[in-house]
């Protein structure tokens, strides 16, 4: 069975093509800057065949027609025609209460999805248009919808709710939903299967540390607390987003730089987390590289970056009782060997005993990072959500 | 040979350019300025003409001093503004609008002049070198769109949309469709609209639309009340502002609006209805003429430094300025 995965954002499209039965990415590739200037299509071949493609690219609907087309060209092409592709997997941010697992794409469930653009104005609409583009083009193939927010509805009230009046969860769903939920189940599973024991097992907190990041406690498979909030600001520090802050600051700062809700909001997204801090970049590479330099202020990022995740590993380790092992994911968690090792020292209370000689040097590959004596392992996984969406996909239309 | 993305559309359908919008923009003055920033913000890329390539280099400059001013107010970042600026295209020959299919004339007349010859001269170059289907929109807010769109070979195209200054944060435009207006063309702006992020306030054929012909009287009014003693500059704006839930009270608008903008709408509107309400306020005109005309003098109802508002003190005849008016 041939799947093509898709993850639609506001001015691009990451796409890979699986063949399920293989377990190989036949092409993978990226549309970007839609509807902008510049516009392309980069598409690489599991031969290695590479090639960008510039041109206009207008809508959602016109760069998923040019991946198709591109897909099923004789020169680029991995398919001899659009009916070699079984099923589309697309993911989507928000699922909101409606979806604790991944679905078949109906009418029914698109119009769920359009109510919960209210919760995530910002990343279901463009998800959205990849399902009405796919929908356009290939009317009878069957999609599914795989959600960031999923794994973490099995999270208990106590874990969910906001200490705010109740009515507003009521009315307005305002409550923590969570997201990365893809790649930390991920990494949870793969991680069980690398130490060849059963999930049910295992207390896992997974950190996702990318220029988002999140961390999650998941207690025997389930995700039972997560950093992450309503809105993908809440919790660690991360590349341009605060993360945890004092609501009352927050009222603070509006009224002293008389700022409304849109200014506010790319204050808290865009202005903040290790660029603000900082004052440097929000890509934690050239933080490190300035903090070495001597930069004070991005040795204070860094070090803020590092204790918020140090007590999120903590507190999660109390949430659960107890912690077998900590996995480091996403861009700095897989590459980032000192904040790894930063992060993790000083847990030996924890019975962790961390082995800095396997941590050197290491990027980017499935590894454990403690010594055999270790009580807690540390892991590295590296994330792929794309491969599950595949999966998912594959298993609701194989049960069809 | 470098290999087009085209060649792999999977239909015909694939290659249509019809969501591809560009705009041009004849007058790069404030308010073309501000428009310029919100179409290229919106990821259009937008052409401007102006009178010289000095003029040209000023509206650059002032279109970056604008966006640092809404970066300093955490509203954007550094990337947005050169995302923003690479956009934005400028130029002194009309030909350059040639591919554009919006057209936008925002030009600063000095003052307000009876059948706008000017404007008509800009509708008449603008149509003179683009497609057939391009929509030419004027931004004036107190005329007839009908009048200028009688120079047009085809008036048809011919659509007024008033941008409410900032720009960029009012959240409404007002489409001013005249009888000659199809719907192709008003379908065309509609989606401009949207792209651009603004709800649409459909007026018909009216002079003023209704944001002027309704703040133009009550700035009239309030100097009225300024000029009987009745109360004074804050408290009025005080009043406005609390009493009724408005942003900013009238003599503050006023000072935003700039008072010599304001007499030309005031005398527009006076001209077209012929009604004492929209007579300029003799307070108005006197301020004007001792160049007192608001926050981009930086001085007006209130004094303006460093982009704060300071409330002026005395009596209405020296109305605490610096410069005496008499």
């Amino acid at each position: 069975m041939k799947i093509l995965v898709i993850n639609s954002g506001s001015s691009s499209i990451k796409y890979q093509l699986f063949n399920m039965e293989t377990s190989e990415v036949l092409a993978k590739g990226l549309v970007d800057k839609i509807g902008l200037n510049g516009s392309y299509l980069k598409n690489e071949r599991l031969d290695g065949d590479k090639v960008k493609l510039e041109g206009n690219i207008y809508d959602h609907q016109n760069g998923i027609e040019y991946v198709l087309g591109v897909l099923i060209s004789d020169k680029h092409g991995s398919l001899k025609s659009l009916d070699d592709i079984d099923a589309v997997g697309h993911r989507v941010v928000h699922g909101g209460e409606a979806f604790n697992d991944s679905v078949m794409i109906t009418d029914e469930m698109i119009s769920k999805m359009e109510e919960l653009i209210e919760l995530a104005p910002l990343h279901n609409p463009p998800n959205l248009k990849g399902i009405y583009a796919v929908t356009g083009l290939m009317p009878n193939i069957p999609q599914v919808g795989v959600f960031d927010t999923a794994f973490h509805q099995t999270m208990d009230p106590h874990s969910f709710m906001y200490a705010i009046p109740y009515s507003l969860y009521t009315k307005y769903g305002i409550r923590r939903y969570g997201f990365h939920g893809t790649s930390h189940r991920y990494v949870s599973n793969r991680v069980a299967e690398l130490m060849n024991k059963d999930i049910k097992d295992l207390k896992i907190i997974s950190c996702h540390l990318g220029n988002g990041a999140s961390i999650a406690a998941i207690k025997h498979g389930k995700s039972v607390d997560t950093s992450m909030g309503l809105t993908p600001v809440e919790g660690l520090m991360m590349g341009t987003r605060t993360g945890d802050l004092d609501v009352g600051a927050l009222t603070f700062i509006m009224s002293k730089e008389v700022i409304g809700i849109d200014a506010t909001n790319t204050l808290l997204n865009k202005h903040s987390g290790v660029l603000g801090v900082s004052g440097v970049s929000s890509d934690m590479r050239e933080v490190e590289d300035a903090a070495k330099a001597g930069n004070e202020r991005a040795l204070l990022a860094l070090d803020m970056y590092q204790y918020r995740v140090k007590k999120y590993i903590g507190s999660y380790t109390a949430a659960m009782g107890g912690v077998d092992v900590i996995i480091f994911t996403g861009g700095i968690g897989e590459n980032a060997v000192e904040i790894r090792e930063n992060i993790v020292s000083n847990f030996e209370y924890l019975g962790l005993e961390f082995d800095n000689s396997k941590n050197k040097g290491v990027r980017a590959v499935e590894k454990e990072l403690t010594k055999d004596s270790s009580k807690v392992k540390v892991w590295i996984v590296p994330t792929d959500e794309e491969l599950v969406i595949a999966r998912d996909t594959y298993e609701i239309v194989k049960a069809m | 040979m470098k290999e087009k993305l085209e060649d792999y559309a999977l239909s015909k359908s694939a290659q249509k350019q019809s969501d591809g919008i560009k705009v041009g923009l004849v007058g790069c003055g404030s308010m073309g300025q501000e428009i310029a920033v919100l179409v290229s913000k919106s990821g259009i890329e937008l052409t401007f003409i102006e009178v010289s390539e000095k003029r040209i280099a000023n509206a650059f400059m002032k279109m970056e001093e604008q966006i640092e001013e809404v970066i300093s107010h955490w509203g954007m970042t550094s990337g947005d503004k050169r995302a923003i600026m690479s956009r934005i295209n400028g130029s002194t020959n009309y030909e350059d609008l040639a591919d554009c299919n919006i057209v936008i004339e925002a030009i600063n007349t000095k003052k307000w002049v009876p059948n706008q010859p000017v404007r008509k001269e800009v509708f008449k170059k603008i149509e003179k070198v683009v497609s057939s289907d391009c929509v030419i929109i004027s931004n004036a807010s107190t005329i007839v769109i009908s009048d200028l769109a009688v120079v047009l070979k085809r008036p048809c195209r011919a659509v007024g949309v008033h941008f409410l200054s900032p720009v960029l944060a009012t959240k409404i435009i007002e489409v001013n469709r005249c009888i000659s207006t199809n719907d192709e063309a008003i379908e065309k702006v509609y989606r401009f609209a949207r792209m651009i992020g603004k709800d649409i306030i459909k007026v018909y054929g009216s002079p003023g639309n209704i944001s002027t012909r309704l703040i133009v009287p009550m700035i009239n009014e309030a100097c009225g009340l300024l000029m009987e003693g009745v109360s004074t500059v804050e408290e009025i704006d005080k009043t406005m502002k609390i009493g009724y839930g408005m942003l900013r009270g009238p003599f503050s608008m006023a000072d935003r609006i700039g008072l010599d903008k304001l007499t030309k709408w005031m005398e527009g509107l006076y001209n077209e209805y012929g009604d004492i309400r929209y007579k300029t306020s003799p307070l108005i005109r006197r301020m004007v003429r001792a160049g007192m005309l608001g926050r981009k003098s930086g001085e007006g109802f209130y004094y303006y430094e460093n982009g704060k508002k300071i409330q002026k003190t005395g009596s209405l005849f020296n109305l605490g300025h610096k410069q005496k008016l008499f």
